[in-house]
């Protein structure tokens, strides 16, 4: 069991707890004997605030190899996608409203393209490879002379399989088209070196590298022809790019958070490694197990499993007290089989039995018997208690 | 606050489901495959009284709660009372959210069907 509940928490995809370190930095950042003050005010108290802000801004410039100056502070990945794509899709409108993306992508990017496409942009879906992987010469073929942008994410939140953003990056680089990248699953966790990488705009977020949650920030790569237009007015705050009194203790805290997510990187990748491979090990000789997103390029954080004639709602109540997600992810509550398993080639009736288990730098590997354990025994039971197919 | 899908009783109902699994020769048995989910119900019977039942099932938490619910219910009543078994209720007792009303009317109709296939028996 975690420390001090009664759960298992294993769903570190979808959220992570804040590190006590960034606890610290952050608590004497709210009351009155603290730096409380209006960062954009030009007092002595503001120039404190501001001093935190400017801090926190090399600490995630130093994790994702950038200048401070590139980075807008948000309140979470999905208000940087949205600003990505919905900003830099209007401020090139003039130019071509042709925009790419995947299936497999998160919500928070996918739902932005089926807005700018009810707003007259067009946007064309490339589907992955069954691996979940996007070809870069599927990408570079559908390419037109009036496509803008494209969003790709690195690492995926349901199966965290890696896209090789350096290649992709690449062919829309050489067709100056702006390239975005929804890293909310891989800052802090894959090293990314943006001076090097050919991306124009990447979203990130801290709440999933043990952050605190309401705190995001945008890359924006400064190079000509890549910018966005806000989606909120009022006020000067950052360029005008995202208006706004800034979030000083979030902010501290996501600093904080990527500098220590740096520092021990290494470390806490082997940790997921064996973690990921011992639940493999733990429930591969199940009768009709499947690895979603297979075990090539996927990130050891995530391992995504279907099985076959189990039911996926009863195997996740079955599950508890295991914290873990469905294949529906980030909407639980809607049992629809997930769009990224089906663009996997995965089946209905597979995909509705998906569960993410998510690793974290607290997972032990007691935790992780207790999981193959508990996955034994719910498929054990809910199987013995199906009727056979035949009436 | 918790926005918990299922009721205190519908989490006893799938975890203690004392009742799922089979009758060595049931004297009723019918399998009903509809709307995405499997129900399987067996009888023994004396004379008109239900002795014993048990359900077999595929499909989501509230559909094996309601299964449990139907045999514990139903034990020691008399065969006609099979036809008076209403999905309704049951959505309203446990309770079952509406969008899941197909899944227990599959119930229903395995329930029903056990009681006209009684009739048909010799």
């Amino acid at each position: 069991m975690s420390k001090g509940t009664d759960i298992v928490y294993l769903d570190y995809a979808a959220s992570t707890p804040v590190d006590p370190r960034v606890i610290e930095v952050m608590t004497p950042l709210f009351g009155v004997d603290g730096d409380f003050a209006n960062p954009s005010s030009g007092h002595i108290a503001g120039r404190r605030s501001q001093g935190h802000v400017a801090r926190a801004a090399e600490q995630l410039a130093g994790l994702l190899g950038c200048s401070e100056r590139e980075l807008v502070w948000t309140s979470g990945a999905t208000e940087s996608d949205n600003l990505a794509i919905a900003g830099a899709a209007r401020y090139r409108a003039d130019r071509g409203r042709h925009l790419m993306t995947m299936p497999t992508e998160h919500k928070a990017v996918a739902d932005v393209f089926h807005a700018l496409a009810k707003q007259g942009f067009e946007v064309s879906w490339l589907d992955p490879a069954e691996s979940g992987v996007l070809d870069p010469a599927e990408l570079e073929a559908a390419i037109r002379p009036d496509t803008q942008l494209v969003s790709i994410m690195h690492i995926n939140n349901e199966t965290g399989v890696i896209q090789d953003i350096e290649a992709l990056g690449a062919v829309c680089r050489e067709r100056d088209v702006l390239f975005h990248v929804d890293a909310a699953q891989s800052v802090g966790k894959l090293p990314l070196d943006l001076a090097s990488l050919p991306v124009d705009l990447l979203s990130t977020t801290a709440h999933k590298v043990y952050g605190p949650k309401g705190i995001g920030a945008l890359y924006v790569a400064d190079r000509p022809g890549c910018h966005v237009e806000p989606l909120i007015y009022g006020g000067g705050q950052q360029g005008g790019r995202r208006p706004g009194t800034l979030a000083v203790p979030l902010i501290a805290g996501f600093g904080t958070a990527a500098s220590i997510a740096m520092s021990e990187m290494r470390e806490n990748h082997a940790h997921l490694r064996s973690l990921n491979d011992r639940l493999w090990r733990g429930i591969r000789d199940l009768e009709g197990v499947v690895r979603n997103g297979g075990e090539g390029s996927t990130f050891p954080g995530i391992l995504n499993v279907s099985i076959a004639d189990v039911e996926g709602e009863s195997l996740l109540l079955a599950l508890e007290p295991l914290c873990v997600a469905t294949g529906s992810a980030c909407n639980s509550t809607n049992r629809e089989p997930s769009p990224v398993l089906r663009a996997l080639g995965c089946s209905d009736l597979l995909a509705q039995s998906a569960i993410r288990f998510s690793f974290g730098r607290p997972t032990t590997a007691a935790e992780v018997d207790f999981a193959v354990t508990r996955y034994r025994d719910a498929v054990a039971r809910l199987r013995g208690i199906a009727p056979g197919l035949v009436a | 606050m918790t926005s918990d899908p299922y009721s205190a009783r519908v989490r006893e109902l799938f975890a203690g489901s004392e009742h799922a699994g089979d009758l060595e020769k049931p004297d009723l048995r019918v399998q009903i495959n509809e709307q995405g989910v499997r129900v399987a119900l067996a009888a023994d019977v004396d004379g008109d009284i239900i002795v014993h039942l048990r359900f077999r099932a595929w499909g989501c938490p509230h559909l094996l709660a309601a299964a449990e619910a139907f045999c514990r219910a139903f034990e020691g009543r008399p065969l006609s009372a099979l036809q008076a078994f209403s999905a309704a209720e049951i959505m309203q007792t446990l309770p079952v959210p509406r969008e899941k009303l197909g899944r227990i009317l599959v119930l229903e109709d395995a329930v029903r069907s056990l009681g006209q296939s009684a009739r048909v028996s010799p």
